[in-house]
């Protein structure tokens, strides 16, 4: 038995062992704003990642991304400090993270880029662009609803179909010469 | 009464085709991007295959057992623990450990306070503070015996923990407790 505690304690006081271990300890129980901070951030990049569906073009399964995602990320962040300072503080740390992040779209195009994409040509010239629509996980069906919804009813009246960058399908009707 | 606006001309930096609002289509940048998103994809995969499998705790990975020097008690617990989430340490004794129908089992302060021990089943008979940890007296009768130490570390960190029983070399090991 005699020298167990060895390991532990070496020759420091009791109260300074593991102290490198114990400051860590105590940096992570003081970062719920960081956590939520960090949290706001890895969320704007899995949702950028997962595709710009969710934005507009919301099935009942995108719903259900977007509500888990939402719910795993909650408890995560929050953990157990369900204190009100607690809230208001993260909170506001997500206000900052967000107000950060569109302030540096209005500051560098290729950040807003790389946060926003592109607007990009699903439909020209009566082709469709075949890439874009399997990169961005859109069917032909996604297009035809949009044109629905801006009164063309058949494809040969479109001029050019666009998803934009918040998610929406874009519709232009073709001009009919006189 | 008139105001003096800063104003700017309303121009579009995207350059215009028949004179038309432009796109702004980047197909360049989005095959870069398609290509990163790939890779993410990848990435987020072999995360999921290694969180399975116990890298990040809770799997084959994260299971450990140590056996005492002589095989008087044996220690079954998960050398890689996650913040605030509950595990169990097993302790299963032989015999030779039971001694005037006692076992005495020590642990190090690491295991309560870092990996924080929440309860102790059964409950000790006693308890005695010292060494650098604490010393539990169980009643026992006749192996198989064991007890559970209800573990739920409360920060991330790499802890040393002791354990052993009175008048048996002790098993020392490491947890990682991950975020």
């Amino acid at each position: 038995m005699e020298g167990w505690g060895k390991a532990e304690a070496g020759n420091q006081p009791a109260l300074s062992f593991h102290s490198s271990a114990l400051y860590l300890e105590v940096l992570f129980s003081m970062a719920a704003v960081l956590r939520a901070f960090f949290g706001y951030f890895f969320l704007v990049m899995i949702v950028r990642i997962v595709g710009r569906r969710p934005g507009k073009q919301m099935t009942p399964f995108e719903f259900v991304l977007i509500f888990f995602i939402g719910g795993l990320a909650l408890t995560a962040i929050v953990g157990d400090e369900v204190s009100f300072t607690n809230g208001i503080c993260q909170i506001i740390t997500m206000g900052l993270a967000h107000y950060s992040l569109a302030w540096a779209r209005t500051k560098s195009r290729r950040f807003a880029r790389l946060v926003d994409g592109t607007a990009l040509i699903l439909l020209e010239n009566q082709s469709w662009r075949a890439d874009t629509l399997r990169h961005m996980r859109i069917f032909d069906d996604d297009v035809i609803a949009s044109a629905r919804d801006s009164g063309i009813k058949t494809l040969q009246e479109i001029d050019r179909a666009v998803l934009e960058r918040n998610g929406e399908i874009s519709v232009s009707r073709l001009q009919q010469d006189a | 009464m008139a105001t003096n606006q800063i104003s700017r001309p309303v121009e579009d930096s995207i350059a215009k085709v028949n004179d038309e609002v432009a796109v702004g289509e980047d197909l360049d940048f989005q095959r870069k991007w398609w290509r990163f998103e790939n890779a993410a994809w990848v990435v987020f995969t072999l995360i999921i295959i290694l969180d399975l499998s116990g890298l990040f705790g809770r799997g084959p990975i994260a299971s450990a057992e140590r056996r005492s020097a002589d095989g008087v008690f044996d220690v079954k617990y998960e050398r890689i623990e996650r913040t605030d989430s509950p595990s169990i340490l097993t302790v299963q004794f032989a015999q030779s450990a039971i001694q005037n129908g006692k076992i005495q089992l020590y642990v190090s302060n690491s295991l309560i306070k870092q990996l924080g021990t929440q309860r102790v089943i059964p409950a000790p008979q006693d308890t005695v503070v010292g060494e650098g940890g604490l010393t539990y007296t169980f009643p026992a009768s006749r192996s198989p015996a064991s007890v559970d130490l209800a573990l739920q570390p409360s920060g991330p960190g790499i802890y040393d923990f002791t354990i052993g029983v009175v008048g048996s070399p002790p098993v020392q090991a490491k947890v990682v407790v991950v975020p």
